[in-house]
């Protein structure tokens, strides 16, 4: 029977597949080059300081070349893992500064001397701090971001809202003179909320009061699911629910919310500085909208008050195993000097440093991200954080609230174990 | 006779005409002995290397603790079995086997019945429409994974996707932002539709060829006894493509046992645990908490009950190699 040969036939398409499919790798990185890691914001948002970075390099030392590699956010620490174990990670490696306490703690990167950045006396505290364990610095600040309400203008004057909410009821009921107005399109969101943008959600726990997780005795234990922690939540349920239109399985990336904006959908979002100009990017976005853009902090429910925003931020280091570690140090400190600050700034960031705090001043994409920064909350400072992250424990956990399919109270409460064991993990 | 019967029978009286020799120690001899050997040596090198290593360091990681601290400094700690005992007692493994056994049923079944059911088609189809539809087999059959689930991916957007648009449309119910993934329920159905559509092309034109494969006049014979369709099929058709049943089954379940990239690229790469199969919780272990130990011990419980599936296959082979 000709059956057996074609059963035969299939065995070898078998293992041929299993063969094929055991395959898998990361770029090689050349031996004569500075290898350098940035998150590809750089790419977008301020190039040309990146290219000033390498040219001041190579002026102090002819001839060197660089490789710039550009990550992407989800992958990137997936990426560097598997560069380290194949003895391949990068000289200079940028990270988020909820990331790097994990890769400080585990030794990862090679210790600095602050001295031998420019500003590094004025760096901002809070990004000092996601850069030194144990007494000992082992990254420099790179810039700083605070999200803050950016919105439409010409929509907001339609609706027939006057200036910018200043207290979260103002806000809410801003919102609802949007849903009447725009509403019947039912692809329109009066503030544009993916279901699992926990940096935006984690706002309003903290506004009302409450906090991630505290750390008694020695031992870390999840809040999520105290009253205070739970009015927040469910005060954010409601805006989620009646304002917004997103998807509810997305992050705030998946599609960054300005492409919905760029497309007319959407009133506000609570973004970062640079989406500002990602929405009126020629490609991605509506360079037309230029002029009906703008930005405000966004209200607490408190009056006076901002809602204390995630203050997020990036690092530079020298992962350990580099064998070019003065040269990596030399190029940070390239790129964070003042003149390549300022360039980053203007692309909507905060710089690392508070005597730099004068390039902010009367940009109006920038200048309510710095305001807003005035009152921010960090996330617990535990050498596991980032796996809480990358478990997507809170992304899952706001899902669950604003799809209805966990109650606030029992969605908050298995989120807050699982933060207790990751946390406490040996 | 069928010509490969005839093959087989000419293979076999060489084979005893070989042994009819004394046995004696001469060089053609060990020469004739080693030769299978030397030929299967390159392969055998080849799979050790890609293969066996790999799976050498996996189930060496499985018995260590291997997180972040020891991947930079690349030497872990010997912890016996405790990796094995974690995974035992975590709730969340268990769930994630049943879920992965219940999609793999589920995938497997819907893949060989529609492939099946296609390939009959095809044997009754005109050429015409024969050749439409196995070109059509073909570019779905060619279409890698990754593009296929962005494409998937768009369809059933919230927004902008068609799906809802057109189920909108046809007025099968408001599918205006309908989000497919809130539920685990329907957001597997959409994965499964995924990957039984990419699955099928595979099964219909094996079966498809075997089924050309199955003599006219057995058939013939069967209708003129008086035989349906149905009953030729259950009674004629089925037996004499067995073996090639029970490998596409195998191989359905190898693969569908281990999807990863479906769910994996359809969620953003951030899959929720509701969307946790084997692999993609032993990658979230590895190379999300890094945690590398752990995850390995997964993916060895993994290869083990593949192992098994394996085994059943190959002795089902073996026993209807007897029968013949």
């Amino acid at each position: 029977m000709k059956v057996r040969y074609l059963a035969a036939a299939l065995l070898a398409a078998m293992l041929a597949v299993a063969v094929s499919t055991a395959s898998g790798g990361t770029s090689s990185a050349q031996a004569d080059k500075l290898v350098v890691w940035l998150q590809d914001d750089a790419k977008n948002g301020w190039p040309e300081a990146v290219a000033a970075a390498t040219k001041a390099l190579q002026a102090k030392h002819p001839g060197v070349g660089v490789d710039i590699e550009y990550q992407q956010w989800p992958t990137h620490l997936t990426k560097f893992d598997a560069a380290i174990a194949g003895n391949n990670a990068p000289d200079v490696v940028e990270m988020g500064n909820t990331e790097t306490t994990k890769y400080m703690a585990a030794g990862a990167f090679a210790s600095l001397r602050a001295k031998s950045f420019p500003n590094s006396k004025k760096w901002l505290v809070a990004l000092k701090g996601s850069c030194s364990f144990n007494g000992k610095l082992y990254c420099v600040p790179y810039y700083a971001g605070a999200r803050a309400v950016i919105y439409r203008k010409d929509y907001y004057r339609q609706a027939g809202i006057k200036g910018t909410p200043k207290t979260l009821a103002q806000f809410v009921a801003g919102g609802k003179k949007l849903m009447k107005k725009f509403g019947k399109d039912r692809n329109f969101s009066a503030v544009y909320f993916p279901g699992k943008n926990w940096y935006a959600s984690m706002q309003f726990v903290y506004d009302y009061g409450g906090q991630i997780a505290v750390r008694k005795n020695g031992k870390w234990k999840g809040t999520l699911n105290s009253p205070q922690a739970i009015r927040g939540f469910t005060v954010l349920k409601g805006i989620v629910r009646s304002l917004s239109r997103a998807p509810l399985t997305v992050d705030e990336s998946h599609p960054y919310p300005s492409i919905p904006m760029a497309k007319g959908s959407v009133a506000a979002f609570i973004g970062n500085g640079w989406e500002w100009p990602y929405t009126l990017d020629p490609k991605v976005g509506n360079p037309d909208l230029a002029d009906v853009m703008g930005a405000y902090p966004m209200p607490s429910h408190v009056k006076g008050r901002y809602m204390p925003t995630f203050l997020g931020g990036s690092d530079l280091a020298v992962p350990v195993t580099s064998s070019k570690k003065s040269l990596a140090i030399d190029w940070i400190a390239a790129f964070t000097a003042s003149a390549q600050q300022r360039t980053i700034s203007k692309a909507g960031n905060i710089p690392n440093a508070t005597n730099l705090a004068s390039f902010t001043k009367g940009l109006p994409k920038v200048e309510p991200f710095a305001q807003a920064a005035k009152f921010s909350w960090f996330v617990p400072t535990a050498a596991n954080w980032v796996n809480v992250e990358n478990a997507n424990v809170l992304q899952d956990m706001c899902s669950q609230i604003f799809s209805g399919r966990k109650t606030v109270k029992a969605a908050t409460t298995s989120a807050s174990n699982a933060i207790t064991r990751i946390l406490n993990a040996g | 006779m069928p010509e490969g019967a005839t093959a087989v029978a000419v293979a076999e009286s060489d084979f005893s005409l070989a042994s009819r020799r004394r046995p004696r120690w001469s060089r053609h001899r060990i020469a004739g002995a080693t030769a299978p050997y030397a030929l299967l040596a390159p392969a055998a090198v080849v799979i050790g290397a890609v293969l066996g290593y790999p799976l050498y360091l996996i189930a060496r990681l499985s018995f260590e603790k291997y997180g972040l601290f020891e991947l930079i400094r690349h030497k872990g700690t010997w912890i016996g079995l405790d990796n094995y005992t974690e995974i035992i007692h975590d709730s969340q493994f268990w769930r994630v086997l049943l879920r992965t056994v219940a999609f793999t049923v589920v995938n497997v079944s819907l893949t060989m019945v529609l492939g099946t059911a296609i390939a009959l088609l095809l044997v009754r189809l005109g050429l015409f429409m024969r050749y439409l539809l196995t070109g059509a087999l073909v570019f779905v059959w060619a279409t890698p994974v990754v593009v296929a689930v962005d494409v998937w991916r768009w369809m059933v957007d919230p927004q902008f996707g068609i799906a809802n648009w057109a189920l909108t449309k046809l007025h099968i119910g408001d599918f205006v932002r309908h989000d497919w993934f809130v539920n685990p329920w329907s957001g597997f159905a959409v994965i499964t539709a995924l990957v039984v559509w990419g699955a099928i092309p595979f099964v219909a034109i094996t079966v498809f060829a075997g089924l050309s494969q199955v003599p006219e006049e057995l058939i013939e014979a069967a209708q003129i006894d008086g035989a349906r369709s149905r009953n030729v099929f259950r009674e004629v058709t089925l037996p004499l493509l067995k073996p090639i049943f029970v490998i596409l089954t195998s191989l359905s379940i190898i693969w569908d046992f281990q999807v990863f990239n479906q769910i994996w690229i359809m969620l953003d790469q951030r899959p929720s645990t509701d969307y946790f199969t084997m692999s993609v919780y032993s990658f979230v272990e590895s190379f999300r908490i890094s945690e590398y130990g752990l995850g390995s011990a997964i993916a060895v419980v993994m290869v083990l009950i593949m192992l098994a599936v394996t085994f059943v296959y190959v002795r089902q082979m073996v026993k209807a190699g007897e029968v013949h």
